[in-house]
């Protein structure tokens, strides 16, 4: 028992009609590095979420340091040595690092004044013993990402944490900084003695920096192995319940004549700073262009120019031979655009309407729906929303309940039947599949595809490297705005990843 | 003529009324900066302040001192708080028509049981607070007019301003007050409620919305009670909230500004009718509404071309 | 499912509304009046005679109108809380333009009064509103001052340069030709012809946000604003349209006011009477059909307490304490239900997985 520094015993975690955590048992060692897997809702984030205390289990009973977890408050797992980083850094923004560092545990001058020489200080201390540098009297909001997190990992040092928990940390971090990252998971793992779990659905990331790996599927831990033992093969069958296996997606066709087309193209981010760098680009009909990027890189701002979104600073974009640059939306889509959003809850639905009113949306003008041009023809309008429900698959109670009320996946789907209806040439598509289950994923896909072979021009981007390389005929590599390679036909990953990351493709080599 | 206006305008007796008419919108500012910083919007304020105005004339009318007219604001300043707060807080309501019918229930409550008590809309006369003078001060000229022989309660404000900065900027409690509203789930994940501190803001609120509503009626009026007296005092404060960034000392600048102009305004009812000298204070506040907004947008727009590394 | 809502929605109104009387009794009493005798005279001030009735239904005319004027700002996401001022200045302009037509056909004269309180409403209501989508500053709070520079304004322009001749009559306008006025409809009573115009302008509202395709627009544009843009909605527009639309009904009913039952203006045009269609509003939850039901009930409540105070003493304010617990009562109703709820379903959760364990042991 001494050298376990967390026990699960039949954990379970209920939310409201979803089972999260389904009668969870799993010990972690002390000192070793435990990564855990699983797709999008698989339970990983709410497993740790009730070691932190933040979530009482439903069922089950947590130890930590042979100590049992038993109120479950995230006060008390501070005080039996958890720590944790959350993916959305809890950082307050206008606060200096030191000052988020000590927050909740203030070094205090005469009992009642909060003592910032102090905070320094012990800021400072604790930088230097861990070698991770940071300037204590920065505010949190001016720091890079990577720093940030930096912040995050010391606030958890100073509080006393030996259990560690880092949720997708990598997420938004550069490949150096990734890098860092691990280097610094090793130094404390080896020099303190600490315990690192470490949550991902990277599954390279796992083979680099763990011990052992524990994989969840559907709220279950389906496995437990040491990491020396797997490979990404076994690992993603394991997380998906069956060989990962797609099935080759049939390509038809040639392209056509250019239907986006974008020159020197900049842009600026909600900050203010240049996102997107005189950038050009074209898509043809028939084709579908991929964006590979890590997070952060120009592309969301980039497909928000495109889509009237967002007011370009300078450059052109034009659409099916018109130009498009500094039309709103509305006159964008007229020209032949559709776009499915990268966040959809936000951008891509209204959560408080309908399932028929999302449906609509965008041809609610046309004459069909609409008696002497004004008045709603309701049951027409009923009769088109279900059929689109139907065609696509939406699974949920019905078209007249709130859209807000469905499962991620189906809202994805409402989204994607919108948009794909329009049969228009030109289709901008972000995070098609983003926390959607994997048979849907497949039907997204497959959707995308049809399109293409159609002779619509795609214009796609995705977090998720897979899904770029699987439904792209093309793809362009984005670091800070800029374009750092183009790439046709047989894609090499390892080429690609270097462009994502700031190098230069030979240019010649790639035509 | 225009030579005697000017003179009249900067007066100290210009100055003595900045400072008595700052004063009420100073300390609901300082209340509202409280709730701001909690990430409240409070816009009820304004009956806040109106209750304070009843209560205190209540207690002065019924003991007979204006010491348990505060007395009875400070208790009613914590119902009404907690009573917002439970609406806010805990059941989560909108902000927007808690504060709104916060702000008309005041004003019924307080006609309905002036007119129930005292038998009219309103009523004066009743004991009020000291104006307090500090001998040798009126040596000094023109400060010494400005500043000498006003009620109690701007001494009291000075003190508040102070009090209430030291509170937010350098206690535990003031950064976890701030967190609570920037950034809650921080504070959650470091094991405070943050619910907590949007408890204590809106009671700290109502306490000092109370106290402008009692200098209002008993310190200003020198106990003197009418129908909806607040007269979007509480309005201004908040503009005064949004002007300052919640800051209680640049809160009370804010003030002085308003109050500046109101007094100014009524320095200018001798040449100009009142009623439209009586717009000025608001015309202000919304012209400090605006400045706030494109200050706020001007200064994104510098912060981008200074900031060196990409953020997500 | 959406008839269950319902239900519930009248289930915890009728629960407020008879809470809120309660209230109401305990703070008679402890004000020293006899409660029941306050109700009884409230029950018989709204329905003693004709000439209440008449007040009620022009009350309710008030009501139901302003109510709505706030509904279609909060369809679209902007709540306009100036429309007092918004209400005023279109009584003032528009008692004004009938005062420099004097002499001229009715049939000139009232439509122009009509347009010109419309405009000035509208205009007054732009302000905020172009401020708000333009340069994103708060409205609540840019409306409140507002109202409180249109009533000092009114007041300025009926004391100064549209003053009455008559010496006695302090801050009051001229009075309007007795041929423009609306006919009375009830001997005695506020109520006139203006109520018909007030049906048709409710109904136009309520068929545009309930049936059309431009109905449609203002409920995205409300519910998820960035939605609505990325679908192609020129949300700035809608916005912008729908509070000159709020700002030009308010203008209307300030008109309504002054030609149908004050026949000139003076302070007493409105005491904010907008504030009290807003809470309707509220209450209402920004339904436009239960806004013109609930417009009633208060309108009722309001005769009510008038008459009270002068049958029994009772300062009618009363009214506004009652108004204003009903919605605080349905906003605890509402949190006291939220978190009721999310108990329930916690516990069914646990059930459901010790069932499974047992189940799975057997």
């Amino acid at each position: 028992m001494d050298d376990i520094a967390v026990r699960f015993e039949h954990v379970s975690m209920a939310f409201p009609g979803v089972l999260a955590n389904d009668d969870v048992s799993l010990d972690i060692r002390r000192g070793e590095v435990f990564a855990l897997v699983g797709e999008n809702g698989a339970g990983k984030s709410t497993l740790m979420n009730v070691l932190y205390g933040i979530h009482a289990p439903t069922d089950g009973r947590v130890f930590i340091n042979g100590r049992e977890l038993t109120d479950h408050s995230p006060k008390a797992a501070i005080g039996l040595g958890v720590g944790m980083v959350h993916q959305h850094f809890m950082l307050v923004p206008s606060f200096t690092v030191a000052q988020n560092i000590v927050l909740s545990r203030e070094p205090r001058r005469g009992r009642v004044f909060f003592d910032n020489a102090a905070a320094r200080r012990k800021t400072l201390a604790l930088a230097e013993e861990y070698g991770l540098e940071v300037d204590p009297d920065a505010a949190v909001e001016e720091l890079s990402v990577g720093l940030q997190q930096r912040v995050e990992i010391l606030k958890t040092l100073y509080r006393g944490a030996e259990i560690l928990i880092l949720d997708e940390p990598t997420a938004v971090l550069t490949p150096q900084e990734t890098e860092e990252l691990f280097a610094v998971i090793r130094r404390v793992v080896r020099e303190k003695r600490m315990t690192v779990v470490i949550i991902t659905h990277k599954l390279y990331e796992v083979l680099a920096i763990s011990d052992r790996v524990g994989v969840m599927r559907k709220g279950a831990l389906v496995g437990v192995r040491d990491t020396a033992q797997v490979d990404e093969q076994t690992l993603a069958s394991m997380m998906v319940g069956r060989p990962m296996l797609y099935d080759k997606l049939e390509k038809t066709g040639t392209p056509g004549e250019v239907m986006i087309e974008v020159k020197d193209l900049t842009v600026r981010d909600n900050r203010g700073l240049v996102a997107v760098d005189k950038l050009s680009l074209s898509v043809r009909a028939g084709e579908v262009l991929g964006i590979a990027a890590v997070e952060g890189n120009g592309q969301s701002e980039l497909l928000e120019a495109v889509t009237g979104m967002r007011k370009a600073e300078s450059g052109a974009v034009t659409i099916c031979g018109h130009d498009a640059t500094g039309l709103d939306p509305g006159a964008i889509r007229a020209l032949g655009l559709a776009h499915v959003p990268e966040d959809r809850l936000s951008t891509g639905v209204s959560r408080d309407a309908t399932v028929t009113d999302n449906l609509l949306t965008g041809r609610h003008r046309e004459k069909r729906f609409n008696r002497f041009g004004f008045h709603q023809r309701t049951s027409t309008i009923e009769r088109y929303a279900r059929e689109i429900y139907e065609k696509f698959d939406i699974r949920g109670s019905g078209t007249d309940v709130p859209v807000g009320d469905l499962s991620g996946g189906n809202m994805q789907k409402v989204v994607i039947a919108r948009e794909f209806s329009f049969d228009s040439p030109v289709l901008v598509v972000a995070q098609p599949t983003r926390g959607v289950d994997v048979g849907a994923i497949e039907f997204i896909h497959r959707q995308i595809i049809d399109r293409r072979n159609q002779g619509c021009a795609i214009l796609l981007c995705s977090a998720d490297l897979d899904e770029v390389f699987r439904l792209s005929d093309r793809i362009v590599t984005l670091y800070e705005g800029k374009i750092t390679g183009e790439f046709t036909g047989e894609f090499s990953k390892d080429e690609i990843g270097l462009c994502m990351t700031g190098g230069q493709r030979d240019k010649e080599a790639a035509s | 003529m225009f030579e005697g206006v000017l003179r009249s305008v900067f007066s100290a007796g210009t100055f003595n009324q900045m400072l008595r008419s700052a004063t009420p919108v100073a300390l609901a500012a300082l209340g509202g900066a409280m709730t701001e910083h909690a990430g409240i919007m409070n816009i009820g304020m304004d009956g806040m302040i109106l209750m304070g105005a009843f209560f205190g004339v209540l207690g002065s009318y019924f003991f007979g001192s204006a010491a348990a007219g505060v007395a009875l604001v400070l208790a009613m300043g914590v119902l009404v708080g907690l009573f917002f707060a439970l609406f806010v807080v805990k059941f989560k309501s909108d902000e927007f028509i808690i504060g709104t019918a916060l702000n008309t229930f005041a004003l019924g409550l307080t006609s309905f049981l002036s007119r129930s008590i005292f038998g009219a809309a309103g009523t004066k006369g009743n004991p009020a607070l000291p104006t307090v003078h500090i001998p040798g001060l009126d040596a000094v000229p023109f400060l010494g007019r400005v500043l000498n022989d006003n009620s109690l309660f701007v001494y009291v404000t000075w003190a508040l301003v102070l009090i209430m900065w030291l509170f937010v900027y350098r206690t535990p409690y003031g950064f976890w007050l701030r967190a609570s509203g920037e950034k809650p789930e921080t504070l959650r994940t470091a094991g405070i409620a943050p619910e907590r501190m949007k408890w204590l803001a809106s009671v700290l609120c109502g306490l000092l919305c109370g106290l402008a509503g009692a200098h209002l009626s008993l310190g200003q009026l020198q106990g003197t009670f009418a129908e909806d007296m607040a007269n979007s005092r509480g309005y201004i404060a908040f503009a005064c909230v949004i002007f300052s960034r919640a800051n209680p000392a640049a809160a009370y600048g804010a003030a002085l500004m308003f109050g500046f102009f109101d007094a100014i305004g009524l320095r200018l009812q001798d040449y100009i009718s009142s009623d439209l000298t009586n717009t000025i204070p608001y015309v202000i506040t919304i012209v400090m509404m605006v400045y706030v907004v494109v200050r706020s947008q001007r200064k994104k727009r510098r912060a981008g071309k200074r900031l060196p590394a990409r953020q997500t | 499912m959406k008839k269950k809502r319902d239900w519930g929605y009248l289930g915890s109104l009728c629960i407020s509304v008879l809470l809120a009387f309660v209230i109401g009794a305990v703070i008679l009493a402890v004000a020293g009046f006899s409660p029941v005798k306050a109700y009884a005279a409230m029950a018989s001030g709204a329905f003693s005679s004709a000439r209440h009735i008449g007040d009620f239904l022009e009350y309710a005319m008030v009501l139901c109108l302003t109510g709505l004027a706030c509904v279609l700002g909060s369809r679209v996401g902007i709540f306009n809380v100036g429309g007092e001022g918004q209400l005023l200045l279109g009584a003032v302009v528009g008692c004004q333009v009938g005062v420099w037509l004097n002499g001229q056909s009715p049939w000139l004269a009232i439509p122009a009064a009509a347009l010109a309180a419309m405009a000035v409403g509208a205009f007054y209501a732009l302000i905020p509103g172009w401020l708000k989508v333009k340069v994103k500053v708060n409205e609540v709070i840019t409306t409140i001052m507002l109202n409180t520079i249109a009533a000092s304004l009114c007041q300025y322009l009926a004391k100064g340069p549209w003053k009455n001749p008559n010496k006695n009559m302090v801050a009051a306008t001229a009075q309007l030709d007795p041929r423009y006025w609306f006919k009375t409809l009830i001997p005695g009573s506020n109520l006139s012809t203006a109520i018909i115009a007030a049906a048709v302008v409710t109904f136009l509202t309520w068929y545009v946000m309930q049936k059309t395709s431009t109905g449609y627009e203002m409920k995205l544009t409300g519910q998820n604003p960035r939605f609505a843009f990325f679908s192609g909605i020129k949300t700035d527009r809608i916005v912008l349209a729908c509070m000159c639309i709020s700002g030009a009904m308010c203008g209307l009913v300030g008109m309504f006011r002054v030609y149908g039952a004050e026949h000139l203006y003076r302070s007493s045009v409105s005491n904010q009477y907008y504030f009290e269609g807003l809470t309707v509003a509220m209450i209402a939850r920004y339904d436009p059909v239960t806004v013109i039901g609930l417009s009633f009930l208060f309108a009722i409540l309001k005769i009510g307490a008038q008459g009270m105070e002068l049958s029994a003493g009772v300062p009618n304010q009363i009214y506004l304490i009652i108004q204003t617990v009903v919605i605080f009562c349905m906003a605890a109703e509402s949190g006291v239900f939220a978190s009721l709820r999310a108990g329930a379903q916690r516990k069914k959760a646990r059930a459901d997985i010790r069932r499974k364990e047992e189940e799975s042991h057997v």
